[in-house]
């Protein structure tokens, strides 16, 4: 699950001010998940918002909310057209690339993130999200026991521990446990420590040059009306 | 015939004495001269520390350059933390280039604990792959297999940690180095000696150096600052109570203490192959510490 | 699907609540969990009136109900069930139940005669009176009120509580003719009733089939009762002995002992375990000094000078009986003897119906009727309460009477009779073993009684009412049961899994394909989850509860004067404990600042977007302020206390103190509701003079 938090209001407060009419635009996947973008958020910005211009003083911005079930999927889009008619801007509470996706889909409309993408993770408990992956495009986790040493890892180092762990913990935080330690009791458990022992070559870093693309279809001709979305 | 001054003292079995000395923040390189001046006829050979910490300073290349220059031998040290493979593959190559051979393969410390925090880590390769590197290049090619005018030739050597949290863990990482190809290590600081012997006993199977790694305590701060602040060490309370009974501003000295008797034992018991001493900005102590220990003269 | 959801903040369930088991365990199916939530709050004219919706007479219950709603009340699988009878009298005794008057205006010309002036039939003349018709009551007594009167004694139910409820009803225009006996039913129709409600009850003792039964001394339980109730005082003597383990022996037995008689014996052939009797009125029996011979039954009876001398066998259980109960069996040879100067039988009563009657009698002499109409054999005569059921309680011959009076109804309008549908019942299932686990348990809080020395002198009314504070704690325990979290927008749900972490009951979960489900029978209704969910689509399954807190908010901001001088706080205080505005009335007098009150349902029902508006609508202070440690569930001061520090965050990013938001939550961080508001007021007061000056010099 992509992990985002919402930014600080200042910040929001910031984007807005020349505009009249905004909409707060949620997104029902990721970010509500992550307790960041969806309905719930939506609704808490915009009381924020308003009780902020309520205590400025300044002139009144005309907010609307709204929650799609994904922003970064054109189809979805679709059902904002005339939500966003008469509207000056809109803040997106989606990740990233709910931002873009609606940029690309309203040409004329400014759109501003009202979080930041964070991570790829998991919550570890109510209100606590870790990162789990890098995306870093070349999955080497049979290798390391399910751990992952390059999100983990703050030197994202292959081939075992630096001598910087304390009592466990990475030598940046103690919160943060040493991936490669974790790596070694796991693979010792599973009776796998000869993969800790392999030598890893340097990492391939070519599939993360960017932007990156992934093509899952067979390069055919579409007939149907059910054509090539890309295209 | 043997690579480097180094190497070669390696070889001889000869007890073997190594020191660092931190470049300045700043161009004003004439502290490392002064220190380099100091120290060069006294000890085989002198590391230079590449960025220690993550704290930014004149390049450990630069500072080689300096000993190289006033007829010492220098150690280069190389960490993955600020150099993709281009870059670290480059560096070899001038190093080699200036006639500076022997080089100390890190994996380097985070930007997190440094003064650049908000640098971009960049551990493109990790120390394991950085010593494959360079017998790479050795070979005549380049780590993508293209052909090399004029291959390096070096002495190259790792560090280990013999008191790491998580010994298991980091013996994988040390067989990995001595497959790679290191030929000596130097230890991270040691500060207990049972710990040491534990790890000798292990390492002793393999045709490699070790030369174990002792850090100068100038006061019991300072010791519970590294505790605190220094990635992977810890100083045992002892040596702390030590530091803390003598009275104010002889702490330099005690510490001195601490560390020739240690060397001193070490010697006695031919636990290892020689040491690294690490004054951590009091340099100008080593050669004090050298005749409390009693290394005077047992250099070259 | 529906992508665009336009400030659907949450989605009103149509199919909400679900009947808790009390309720459908009640004969009446009254709104138990709904006046026990008002009286938790301390609305007590409200517990009143939604009590006096469900029930004709309901301060009788109050005192006497055998309450099967108890014996069902899930609270029991935690700790003990809710004190749901005392409950009820506390309501009305405070709630003003004897104001109360009852109208009823006559629409309907069909006359309805009811034949019996007890519990069933008096129910019956109420709805048939509020439905229209003129009604007449036959009593053959010379006092109304069926066994409440003559049966039950006053120290159960004081004579002036049954007076009050039958002058409401005289009041309606029930005509009630004691004196008489009706002797047949032809008679009745034949001076122009339309319809007959028998309500004869079961007033004839059981006899115990055993010799010497009818000798002097002997005397059965219910007539005893009788002729005390009618005002004779019988000469019982030193020694009396009472057959029996139910209500009736109880009665009996403590009777005696406040007649004077200084020594009273309950005899019954089982043990404690079987006896029918509630146990709190043999434990008070007990504390009466009266003494218990279990596993005994008489098998004979002589008179020795005018006196029963009784002969016993001893008895041992064998196997369970058609009741569940363990058959008692005499052992050989255990026989022993006593001498009593009475001899009390109560082992139960069997209706008395005159052949004249003409209708069909049944097992147990009880009368035969059609469980759906309640009607006889012979048309237009209906039958309820003991004496169709044998002897049963007050409660089932009220439902009895309340039935018939609809069916009475029907009959006179030509209409079919149609069964009532279960439907509505949704059974809630058992509490799992995990979820009791993780309910706190609160000891349930009796009702004060007088002492033993004040009982046994006379026929004072045993239990007292609580006091508002017991009371209001006790109510706080019902669980809320089938008023849970529903998830409202399945579609919408996200399977975020937050309402699966936050539940302190460890209610929600996910299924094998990733949705989420709540199941109403485990939920505790604490309300956590509906303000947590990110997607914003649980809601509780209480109509009403959805945006109370808004309207209360409007209605508080729409009336809160600005007066410049003092600052504007606005608190948002829990209804169920010390905040409660009914408490703590006083609490806000004396105070500088101007401080509004949003009385809320639990402080998780105030959700984060609520303490911004206070704000935005010119609040310089707002406070939280909940039950904490004294709170019925689990962690709702720690998650008020998340949102509070969420919008604590927003207020410091917009430079305003983020101490103007406090949660203060009783036993936590304060047992001095008053010091700390004190306190609160004179901080924000100081920010808001700040402010004001800081104005004055850019000026
Ligand atoms: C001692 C005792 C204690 C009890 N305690 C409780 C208790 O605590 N809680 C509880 O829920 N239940 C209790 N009960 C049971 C409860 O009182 C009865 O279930 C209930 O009263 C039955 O109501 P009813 O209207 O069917 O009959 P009854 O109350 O018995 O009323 C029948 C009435 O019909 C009259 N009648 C009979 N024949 C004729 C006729 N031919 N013409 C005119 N009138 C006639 C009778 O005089 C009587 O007044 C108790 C019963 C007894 C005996
Ligand atoms: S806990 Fe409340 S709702 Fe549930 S059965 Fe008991 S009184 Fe009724």
């Amino acid at each position: 699950m992509i992990v985002a938090e919402q930014k600080p209001l200042e910040d929001i407060i910031r984007m807005v001010r020349p505009y009249k009419k905004v909409l707060l635009l949620g997104c029902g996947t990721c970010t509500t998940v992550c307790n960041a973008g969806g309905e719930t958020e939506v609704a808490f910005l915009h009381d924020a918002l308003r009780m902020a211009e309520a205590r400025a003083g300044d002139g009144r911005r005309e907010y609307s909310e709204a929650t799609l079930k994904r922003q970064c999927d054109p189809e979805f889009l679709e059902h904002l057209t005339e939500r966003v008619e008469g509207v000056d801007a809109v803040v997106s509470l989606a990740c990233g690339t709910g931002v873009q996706a609606l940029a690309e889909r309203f040409a004329d409309l400014p759109v501003f993130p009202g979080v930041n993408t964070s991570f790829i993770g998991m919550a570890v408990e109510w209100g606590v999200w870790d990162e789990r992956c890098a995306a870093c495009g070349d999955c080497r986790l049979e290798d390391t026991g399910g751990i992952c040493p390059i999100t983990r890892c703050t030197k994202g180092i292959l081939n075992g521990p630096c001598a910087g762990p304390k009592k466990g913990h990475c030598e940046v935080s103690p919160d943060m446990e040493c991936a490669w330690i974790l790596i070694y009791r796991r693979l010792e458990r599973l009776g796998q420590l000869e993969r800790m022992r392999r030598y890893y070559p340097p990492r391939n870093f070519r599939p993360i040059s960017r932007p990156r693309r992934i093509v899952g279809k067979a390069g055919l001709e579409a007939r149907g009306s059910h054509g090539d979305v890309t295209a | 015939m043997a690579t480097s001054l180094l190497e070669e003292k390696l070889l001889s079995g000869e007890f073997v004495v190594t020191t660092e000395i931190g470049p300045p923040k700043g161009a004003d390189v004439s502290g490392v001269i002064h220190h380099v001046d100091l120290l060069k006829d006294m000890v085989d050979a002198i590391n230079v520390t590449d960025h220690q910490s993550s704290v930014m300073r004149y390049p450990s290349l630069g500072a080689c350059l300096l000993i190289k220059e006033r007829g010492g031998e220098p150690v280069l040290q190389i960490t993955c933390r600020d150099r993709n493979r281009l870059a670290l593959q480059a560096e070899v190559l001038f190093a080699y280039s200036r006639g500076i051979q022997n080089i100390l393969c890190l994996t380097g410390d985070s930007v997190d604990v440094g003064d650049h925090k908000d640098a971009k880590p960049v551990f493109d390769l990790d120390s394991v792959q950085l010593l494959r590197m360079i017998r790479t290049m050795e070979s005549g090619v380049d780590m993508a297999g293209n052909q090399l005018a004029g291959a390096p030739k070096c002495c190259i050597g790792a560090s280990v940690h013999p008191e790491a949290d998580f010994m298991e863990a980091q013996l994988v990482k040390f067989d990995k180095k001595v497959e790679a190809g290191a030929q000596f290590f130097q230890t991270q600081g040691v500060f207990d000696l049972a710990a040491f012997r534990r790890f000798m006993q292990y390492a002793s199977q393999f045709d490699v150096k070790i030369l174990a790694g002792f850090i100068v305590l100038s006061s019991a701060g300072m010791a519970r600052y590294m505790n605190s602040s220094v990635p992977g060490i810890t100083v045992p309370q002892e040596l702390i109570d030590e530091l803390a009974a003598v009275e104010k501003g002889k702490g330099l000295a005690k510490g001195v203490e601490i560390a020739a008797r240690f060397i001193r034992t070490i010697r006695e018991e031919g636990l290892c192959h020689g040491v690294h001493i690490m004054a951590v900005g009091n340099e100008s102590v080593v050669p004090e510490l050298l005749a409390a220990a009693e290394l005077v003269g047992v250099h070259r | 699907m529906n992508t665009v959801a336009v400030r659907a903040r949450r989605t009103p369930l149509s199919e909400h609540t679900i009947m808790p088991p009390c309720q459908v365990a009640c004969p009446l199916h009254m709104d138990i969990r709904e006046y026990v939530d008002l009286a938790a709050q301390g609305r007590l004219m409200e517990a009143m009136q939604v009590i006096r919706s469900g029930n004709p007479f309901p301060s009788i219950c109050a005192y006497i109900c055998a309450h099967p709603c108890e014996e069902a009340c899930r609270r029991g699988q935690v700790d003990k069930p809710v004190a749901i009878r005392a409950l009820k009298r506390f309501a009305l005794e405070f709630g003003g139940d004897r104001m109360i008057e009852v109208e009823a205006e006559t629409t309907r010309s069909e006359r309805v005669a009811v034949v019996g002036s007890g519990p069933a039939g008096l129910a019956c003349a109420y709805y048939l009176r509020k439905l229209g018709y003129p009604v007449t009551v036959f009593e053959a007594h010379s006092e109304v009120g069926g066994m409440l009167r003559v049966g039950i004694p006053r120290y159960r139910l004081p004579r002036e509580v049954l007076d009050v409820e039958i002058t409401r009803l005289t009041k309606m225009g029930v005509e009630i003719r004691t004196g008489t006996r009706v002797v047949s039913l032809d008679l009745v129709f034949d001076l122009g009733y339309r319809a007959v409600f028998l309500t004869v009850g079961a007033h004839q003792s059981l006899r115990m089939g055993i010799e010497g039964e009818d000798g002097a001394g002997v005397v059965d339980g219910a007539t005893l009762l009788r002729e005390l109730n009618l005002g004779l005082t019988p000469a019982l003597g030193e020694r009396v002995a009472v057959v029996g383990g139910g209500n009736v022996a109880m009665d009996a037995a403590r009777s005696a002992v406040r007649l004077g008689v200084p020594q009273v014996s309950v005899l019954y052939r089982r043990t404690r375990a079987e006896m029918p009797a509630d146990p709190r009125e043999v434990e008070q029996a007990l504390e009466e000094g009266i003494e218990f011979q279990y596993l005994v039954a008489p098998v004979r009876v002589r008179t020795r000078e005018g006196r029963p001398e009784v002969t016993c066998v001893r008895m041992e259980l064998g196997e369970p009986d058609q009741s569940g109960r363990r058959r008692p069996v005499p052992i050989a040879g255990s026989e022993f003897t006593e001498r009593y100067d009475t001899l009390v039988t109560a082992i139960g009563q069997a209706p008395q119906v005159p052949d004249d009657f003409h209708v069909r009698i049944g097992r147990g002499s009880t009368i035969q009727v059609d469980p759906v109409t309640l009607s006889t054999n012979r048309a237009g005569v209906f039958a309820g309460g003991d004496a169709v059921t044998g002897p049963s309680t007050v409660v089932e011959a009220l439902a009895a009477g309340r039935t018939a009076a609809g069916r009475i109804d029907d009959y006179l309008n030509h209409r079919y009779p149609l069964a009532p549908s279960d439907s509505e019942e949704e059974w809630m299932g058992d509490l799992r073993p995990e979820t009791v686990a993780t309910i706190r348990t609160t000891g349930r809080l009796e009702p004060p009684v007088l002492s033993r020395e004040e009982r046994t002198a006379g026929f004072a009314p045993v239990e007292l009412a609580y006091d508002c504070q017991t009371a209001t704690n006790e109510a706080r325990r019902c669980l809320r049961c089938g008023l849970g979290a529903a998830i409202v927008a399945p579609d919408r749900c996200a399977s975020c899994l937050t309402c699966v972490r936050v539940c302190p009951y460890h209610v929600p979960y996910a299924d094998a394909e990733g949705a989420i489900h709540i199941p109403f029978d485990q939920c505790q209704a604490c309300g956590i989850c509906v303000g947590e969910c990110p997607a914003g689509v649980i809601a509780l399954r209480k109509a009403g509860e959805l945006g109370q807190v808004d309207e209360e908010l409007d209605h508080v901001l729409g009336s809160a004067t600005r007066v410049t001088s003092k600052p504007m706080i606005v608190g948002f205080c829990c209804q169920y404990g010390v905040y409660g505005t009914g408490t703590l009335a006083g609490l806000w007098r004396g105070l500088k600042a101007g401080v509004w009150i949003v009385p809320v349902r639990c402080v998780t029902k105030v959700e984060t977007g609520h303490l911004l508006r206070a704000f935005e609508m010119g609040a310089e202070g707002v406070f939280v302020a909940g039950c904490g440690e004294q709170c019925a569930r689990e962690n709702t001061g720690h998650w008020m206390r998340q949102r509070v520090a969420k919008v604590k965050r927003v207020l410091a990013q917009l430079g305003l103190q983020p101490e103007r938001l406090e949660a203060f939550m009783w036993g936590e961080n304060t047992h001095d509701p008053t010091e700390v508001l004190d306190e609160f007021a004179a901080r924000v007061g100081g920010f808001y003079l700040d402010s004001v000056l800081l104005q004055e010099v850019k000026r």
